[in-house]
């Protein structure tokens, strides 16, 4: 990814106490951070305390940083192990049931299959909160790589150097979650 | 298996993608509240040092005064010959030492 501001000299900047430095890094490295954590964030966490606790983790271990790779993927694996971390210590939820949905993330499931406009704020909220219950029977490191396929696109490549996992286990871990999603999307299909 | 339910799961990640993007920039206050906690943290680890080096300073001083004592109290007994647990046994025996 193209680096769209001087990292190196905000990091020199920044050693030497410039607060003008800091800002540009935050303002850079916001959206970055504010992506990993809507898309991994863990139930009941407030998004933006997590984007600041990240902050705060990536100027502390500023020094840590090499330079060898762009920023954004250091910050990247700081962000999805700090989620991650958040995650595992809460507890899995069983299976979600029909009964368990609520009126709108039934409707989303039944007109799943309708093809055309795009959804809107509230269709795509729920949509997503439908998701995170499907998901939230998987563990911690199965919710995020189904997301970081399926969802975001990422290529097993990308997802190895993040998740710090060779090629080959990422494939037997998406080759053994993808019958249970099926499974517990089949469940959904049950109205009893 | 179903391919069903993949395509049904596929429409239904299609369909929370609004809602799943990140911010891009920051909310309000954001930028002043971390810049502000910055400041907190760096000015806690400079007080951590600045503790840190009177402590090491501290004990650097004691150190010194130990050693100084101990020289000083060595060089007091240098002229006997005996160790003190046996000098004070001569004195108290009242022992001819030649």
């Amino acid at each position: 990814m193209e680096e769209a501001i001087d990292v190196d000299g905000c990091l020199r900047r920044w050693k030497k106490g410039d607060e003008a430095a800091a800002e540009e890094l935050i303002r850079h490295l916001f959206p970055v951070i504010s992506k990993i954590v809507r898309l991994h964030l863990p139930r009941r966490d407030d998004e933006t305390d997590l984007v600041q606790e990240i902050l705060m983790k990536t100027f502390a271990k500023l020094h840590q940083y090499k330079g060898d790779a762009p920023i954004s993927h250091w910050v990247s694996r700081l962000a999805l192990t700090t989620c991650l971390d958040r995650l595992r210590a809460q507890k899995i939820r069983p299976e979600v049931r029909r009964a368990d949905l609520t009126p709108e993330e039934s409707d989303v499931f039944d007109t799943a299959w309708l093809t055309g406009s795009s959804p809107d704020a509230s269709e795509a909220i729920a949509a997503r909160d439908l998701v995170d219950k499907i998901l939230s029977s998987l563990s911690p490191e199965d919710r995020s790589l189904i997301l970081m396929v399926d969802l975001e696109g990422r290529s097993l490549q990308e997802i190895s150097e993040t998740m710090g996992w060779s090629v080959s286990k990422i494939k037997m871990r998406l080759f053994r979650i993808r019958p249970q999603l099926r499974q517990m999307i089949q469940k959904l299909e049950e109205r009893t | 298996m179903n391919p069903n339910e993949d395509e049904k799961w596929q429409r239904l990640l299609l369909r929370s993608t609004p809602a799943f993007a990140g911010e891009t920039a920051p909310p309000y206050g954001f930028v002043t509240g971390m810049l502000a906690g910055l400041r907190a943290e760096k000015r806690q680890q400079e007080e951590l040092e600045r503790i840190g080096w009177r402590a090491l300073l501290a004990s650097l001083a004691a150190l010194v005064v130990a050693a100084a004592v101990t020289l000083s109290v060595n060089f007091r007994d240098r002229g006997g010959d005996f160790e003190p647990g046996i000098k004070t046994l001569v004195q108290m025996e009242n022992i001819q030492v030649s």
